[in-house]
């Protein structure tokens, strides 16, 4: 072994700097967290924070990041440097939102991006991504369906400078607020992103003290590289050959029923190659992708499968080679919708994860609850006379795996955001919630059983309110693995007075509830893995006992008499 | 009767330290853990010691135990059968928590499962809401179902949760009594008692897992209470809970869960007593142990509360020292990641086989290892003890890492130990840069075994310039439980505005939770003048679903704390709103959701400080070759710290030993003795 040439950097000192640049995105993150003003931010998370280099390439993302912000922060500084390329300033802070111009997912994510010089010479950019609770557009919140335009979802903003040379450009500031709803809120969730881009820059100036910038500059490829080799041995190990899969969309909202995606994998020795072609075109309704949210969703596949650890930088998003064809479901033309893009990279995944279970049978699961699962209940609060919306995303059953069953009542892929307690919904809003559990019989059969669904009955008190929602795999149900069976459909009910139970639409709108009627969530469960006659006897036992499952189930799903 | 002992339980060795108050006499011992049956070698050791050192059982005040019984029981899953009776339609509540997953990017780990089995969980009828009111009155016959199935079910241990019990114990009440009625052999727990709080599923989780410890606790507190009946009759013994002070046995019995973190706070508790013997009322504690390193940001000698917590994978909220932990220690292991950078730790080599120097079979390359190839440990081993370490053995473990990397074993023993000082710079800046404290206002508390090994470079990256090091630093657990007070915490849990008619809603609660003080104070005996009450509020924005909490100042011996106005209530709030989150908007309203009473009992402490050793200019007890930079070593002398007299002086390089550590003064740092015989070192400009 030679000795290290003094250029390049070795593995203990890579370890201490890279270290040193995790500490500066994680309390950038922090400090947005802590200055923020919304609820959305403060406690939901809903944010990231990371390090690019001057070519714009992602080098460190701050660890609480969430997967879905990781294609917006590269698209948002290719458009940056194609726009200002030699026009980038000391004292610069840039922002961005637009899916279409400006290398967002949707219009509520806005993007700060910040350039850090030392001597005079660009040496990295602070960033970080926010969800705004409101942006704009025709409806509260900025994410309801029913549109078919971007405009109609709000205030668009390409790749602009909100400070100039360290100077606050007030007239566009002022435009930006004026646009929104609760200003004064956006307001403070401003000023938390452009602290966050200012304390990393304070931090990333001591460790170019300690360190010098010329060495942290050659760590930032050092690492992306060394990322990119270690997910690609990961990619060696999986045998050649070419992996297709193909699931469909339940509904955009407005018509369009059973929207295909598809997907052609092609491993070949350390290379992958993802071919959407053949997926749908755009459609009129808000679950369309672009390019960067479908690029997130594959980055999340391959890491979630191949090596979870793996750090999440460029050198991930460097690996695949991606195809997806203009003007589809998964690369939409402007001016498509795209508020509610998750479910959709939900369901990209599953494809991804479908394709590649013959390649990684091992880290596969059968499909998940593949949602986002919305319900919405707005009114006004008969106590106070005041308006209120609560808006909450349910999880469902996670997948039946190789070696366990899948979890029941859990978020899966690209989302982990948190339930509110009853306690705080019973107390802050006029609602009660009748019943909190699991769906019986709703998670595939298997060897290893898919996870079941959840369900909540919400009612009105003490007046009526209107229920919104939005549901996917409502038609088409959680597929198995491996000789798995499927798991139950998700459905929303309305239920009458008497009891009686009427079923609605998968995204309902505006359904009213008088007082005295309620509100059934059921959300989908999932797949299970491996043959149903394989699974264990005490598996089965537990089953029966646990009483998540009825006997009737059992014995129709499983070979040997269940019921005994 | 002078002599108060701490005896602290870990997972090799149990530790012994007993001070006369009367003297300031200090007795240390030790001896091995006996893990299968902790009170075994409490016993033996506090018989030995006895016997050793001539304390009569007639002089001994009181024992103040930590256990990690609990801890224990819950990590290997040794508790009791749970049964849990819940309202009907939510029994499932304990299994989705909050529907996170733990891993954002892993699809194989899961939460952990609950505690109880589904079957055991049994609903029934009945309401309360949010203002307390009963929507669905509990039926006898439903009651009495309930608890024929529980029992029936073979539960060891029954817990009752309700949705709003914290607004309404009543319904809980009245299933506890029925319980009890059927039978005294099973333990009740009822969510209204152990936490009453809102947020049903932590309150819920916090409740089961205290009904899960309870037989445990129960046989194991039996036989440690008649063991030590026999040895100390009639001795006064109280045991250590996570809040940072002493419960009784019969409270420990009751909320066994109170004990389950409660290991590392006694290190904090201890460390803070240090703090104010050096007079240094900011620190940061840095407790390095084998397997994982403990950090806490004190302020004002007062250590931070953090509510929400977890133990094995389960939410516990409950008041708890507020230390951060990492997987960092003496047997952490050195190893290259698949992207090829070095790593060290989370991975243990444990205390069996130990790092490779410890010569019990163990190959891979620890923390210690390090120390010992960079002389920074002595290959004798630790003083007065009989295991010495192999430096052939650690050099080898680390040959083949320094080969890959193409440096000398040295250099990369230097680094991997200048990586793990990274992986406790980081800690230590989540305690406090991240929560708006500057480090460099704050000296370093190093203690553990290994603390005082790698404390200097860990000051050196965080620009702190002094560090203290207690008289006993491998002992300061057992040191702190003996310098702890009794405390009980009580809470009322409801939104009151702050508006016109608060001070009219909250007088009630605040009555209420005086008198469950005042009760506490006498049932434990606690002098008037010994007692104290805090109280803290926790409040936040209406609309906002994160509360802050608000501490209001201390109403000793029979001073009441009252509350002051909504507006100066509003005012503090805005203070801490500003302290945590750098704003705060003075035009939205406020609300409070808890209020919180401390009661604390002052028990007799310390009078006098260790005596000093015996004086003289400090000789070193041996030289040896010590690496502080990678590629040279220094001729470094070693000192005895028992030789060591207040006033001493030391200027770096230096290497002072003890029976239970070893402190590294690196170049040009002056360590100097105080009176109290800590070690403060002067970080070197």
């Amino acid at each position: 072994m030679t000795q290290a040439s003094p250029t390049t950097l070795d593995p203990i000192t890579l370890e201490i700097i890279s270290n040193g640049l995790r500490s500066v995105a994680d309390e950038a993150f922090v400090a947005l967290m802590r200055s923020a003003y919304s609820t959305n931010i403060k406690e939901r998370r809903d944010h990231s924070t990371a390090i690019m280099d001057p070519a714009g390439r992602l080098v460190v993302q701050a660890e609480m990041s969430l997967p879905i912000h990781l294609a917006s922060m590269t698209g948002l500084m290719a458009s940056l440097l194609k726009k200002f390329g030699n026009d980038i300033k000391q004292g610069d802070i840039f922002v961005a939102n637009d899916p279409h111009v400006a290398g967002g997912t949707h219009l509520p994510d806005v993007n700060m991006a910040m350039p850090i010089f030392d001597d005079g010479r660009l040496v990295a950019f602070m960033c970080n991504i926010a969800h705004h609770a409101d942006i704009g557009g025709m409806a509260p919140g900025s994410m309801a369906g029913g549109m078919s335009e971007i405009y109609q979802e709000g205030l668009r903003i390409p790749v602009v400078k909100l400070f100039r040379e360290g100077v606050l450009q007030d007239d566009l500031f002022e435009l930006m607020l004026l646009n929104v709803r609760v200003p004064e809120e956006r307001r403070g969730d401003y000023f938390a992103q452009i602290a966050a881009c200012r304390l990393g820059e304070r931090r990333l100036h001591e460790l170019f003290e300690t360190h010098g910038a010329v060495a942290i500059g050659g760590a930032f490829g050092e690492i992306i590289e060394r990322t990119s080799e270690r997910l690609r041995s990961a990619i060696a190990e999986l045998p050649n050959g070419v992996y297709r899969f193909e699931d469909v969309m339940d509904d955009d909202g407005l018509g369009a029923v059973d929207i295909p995606i598809k997907v052609e994998i092609t491993v070949k020795g350390d290379a992958i190659r993802f071919d959407f072609t053949g997926s749908a075109k755009q459609v009129k309704g808000n679950i369309n992708l672009t390019r960067n949210a479908t690029e997130a969703a594959v980055a999340y596949s391959l890491k979630a499968l191949l090596d979870p650890d793996v750090p999440n930088n460029q050198g991930v998003l460097d690996v695949p080679e991606i195809v997806i064809p203009k003007g589809t479901l998964l690369d939409a033309n402007f001016p498509a919708p795209v508020a509610a893009r998750a479910n959709t990279s939900q369901r990209i995944i599953d494809v991804v994860i479908g394709a590649l279970a013959q390649a990684c049978p091992d880290e596969a699961v059968a499909a998940a609850n593949g949602a986002n699962t919305t319900a919405v209940f707005s009114g006004t609060d008969p106590r106070t006379g005041r308006n209120y919306v609560y808006l909450e995303t349910l999880g469902g059953g996670f997948g039946g795996r190789a070696t366990h069953d899948g979890k029941d009542g859990v978020q899966v892929h690209i989302t982990n955001t948190s339930n509110l307690p009853v306690e705080s919904i019973e107390t802050e809003y006029p609602l009660r919630v009748d019943a909190y559990s699991f769906v019986e019989d709703s998670g595939g059969p298997g060897r290893h059983r898919g996870g079941l669904g959840l369900k909540r009955v919400i009612r009105p008190v003490g007046h009526d309110c209107i229920f919104s929602g939005a549901g996917e795999r409502f038609s088409h149900k959680p597929w198995g693995l491996f000789g798995g069976g499927e798991g139950g459909m998700g459905q929303f009910h309305h239920q009458g007075a008497d009891g009686t139970l009427t079923k609605l639409a998968n995204k309902p709108n505006d359904i009213q509830v008088a007082e005295g009627e309620a509100v059934i969530v059921e959300t989908p469960g999932a797949g299970g893995y491996g043959p149903a006659d394989e699974r264990a006897e005490e598996d089965l036992a537990r089953d029966r006992t646990s009483g998540k499952f009825s006997d009737d189930y059992l014995k129709a799903n499983y070979r040997r008499d269940a019921a005994e | 009767m002078p002599w108060l002992i701490g005896i602290d339980v870990g997972g090799t060795f149990t530790d012994f330290y007993a001070l006369n108050t009367a003297d300031g006499d200090v007795r240390l011992f030790k001896r091995p853990s006996t893990p299968a049956n902790p009170a075994e070698a409490i016993v033996l050791g506090l018989r030995d010691m006895m016997d050793a050192t001539g304390i009569a059982p007639a002089d001994v005040a009181r024992l103040s135990h930590g256990t990690t019984v609990a801890t224990n029981a819950l990590i290997q899953r040794r508790g009791g059968k749970v049964a849990l009776i819940t309202t009907e339609g939510f029994r499932d509540l304990i299994e989705i928590g909050r529907q996170t997953r733990p891993h954002m990017f892993s699809l194989q780990i899961d939460s952990p499962a609950p505690l109880v089995e589904r079957e055991h969980r049994f609903e029934i009828a009945e309401r309360v809401l949010a203002d307390g009111s009963v929507e669905t009155p509990l039926e006898d016959n439903a009651i009495e179902a309930a608890v024929g199935e529980a029992l029936g079910a073979g539960a060891e241990a029954v817990a009752v949760s309700f949705l709003f019990a914290y607004a309404n114990p009543v319904h809980e009440a009245e299933v506890g009594a029925a319980l009890r009625r059927a039978t005294n052999a099973v333990p009740v727990s009822l969510s209204s008692e152990v936490q009453p709080e809102f947020r049903e599923f932590e309150r819920t989780s916090t409740t089961v897992l205290n009904a899960y410890l309870q037989p445990v606790m129960d046989r194991y507190l039996g036989y440690l209470e008649s063991e030590i009946a026999n040895l100390l009759p009639g001795l006064n013994v109280g045991i250590y809970q996570s809040s940072g002070g002493l419960m009784s046995l019969e409270t420990a019995r009751a909320f066994p869960v109170r004990s389950a973190l409660s290991g590392p706070a006694a290190g904090v508790v201890g460390a803070i007593h240090t703090a104010r013997q050096s007079g240094r009322p900011n620190i940061i504690t840095f407790d390095l142990g084998g397997t994982s390193a403990d950090v806490a940001l004190i302020r004002n000698y007062d250590a931070g509360v953090s509510f929400d917590r977890e133990v094995a994978g389960f939410p516990v909220r409950l008041p708890m020292v507020d230390i951060h932990t990492v997987g960092a220690g003496g047997g952490s292991i050195a190893w290259f990641d698949r992207d090829g950078l070095l790593k060290v730790g989370p991975i243990s080599a444990g205390a069996d086989p130990g790092p490779a120097c410890y010569g019990q079979g163990g190959d891979q390359p620890t923390v210690t290892d390090a120390n010992l190839i960079l002389g920074r440990l002595s290959p004798g081993g630790l003083v007065g003890g009989d295991m010495p370490l192999d430096t052939e053995l650690a050099r080898g473990a680390f040959a083949p890492i320094a080969e890959r990397l193409g440096f000398s074993v040295e250099h990369t023993a230097h680094g991997a130990l200048g990586i793990l000082v990274a992986n406790i710079v980081r800690a230590i800046r989540t305690v406090s840069v991240e929560k708006g404290h500057d480090p460099r206002d704050y000296a370093l508390t190093a203690f553990g075994g290994a603390g005082a090994l790698h404390a200097g470079e860990v000051a050196r990256s965080l620009g702190v310039t002094e560090i203290i090091v207690p008289f006993a630093p491998g002992i300061l657990c057992a040191q702190g439980l003996i310098v702890s007070d009794l405390k009980e915490d009580f809470v009322h849990s409801a939104r009151i505005a702050l508006d016109g008619q608060f001070a009219a809603e909250i007088a009630p609660a605040f009555a209420d939770l005086t008198a469950r003080a005042d009760e506490w104070f006498e049932a434990q005996g606690i002098d008037p003048d010994a007692r104290a009450l805090t109280v803290a509020l926790d409040m936040r924005y209406i609309g906002q679903n994160f509360e802050l909490p608000v501490v209001l100042g201390h109403g000793n011996g029979s001073g009441r704390p009252t509350l002051p106005s909504p507006d100066d209530l509003r005012e503090r709030f805005f203070a801490t709103h500003t302290q945590h989150y750098g704003f705060h908007n003075p035009d939205d309203a406020v609300e409070v959701v808890n209020l919180r009473l401390t009661a604390t009992g002052a028990l007799r402490h310390a009078a006098a400080a260790p005596k000093p050793a015996t004086a003289g200019p400090p000789k070193p007890s041996a030289h040896r070759s010590v690496f502080f930079d990678p590629n040279a070593a220094v001729e470094t002398p070693i000192y005895d710290r028992a030789v060591l007299s207040a006033g001493t002086e030391i200027v770096g390089p230096a290497i002072i030993e003890q029976l239970d550590a070893t402190t590294l003064v690196h170049p040009g740092d002056t360590a100097r003795v105080e009176d109290a015989l800590n070690i403060l070192i002067t970080v070197a400009a």
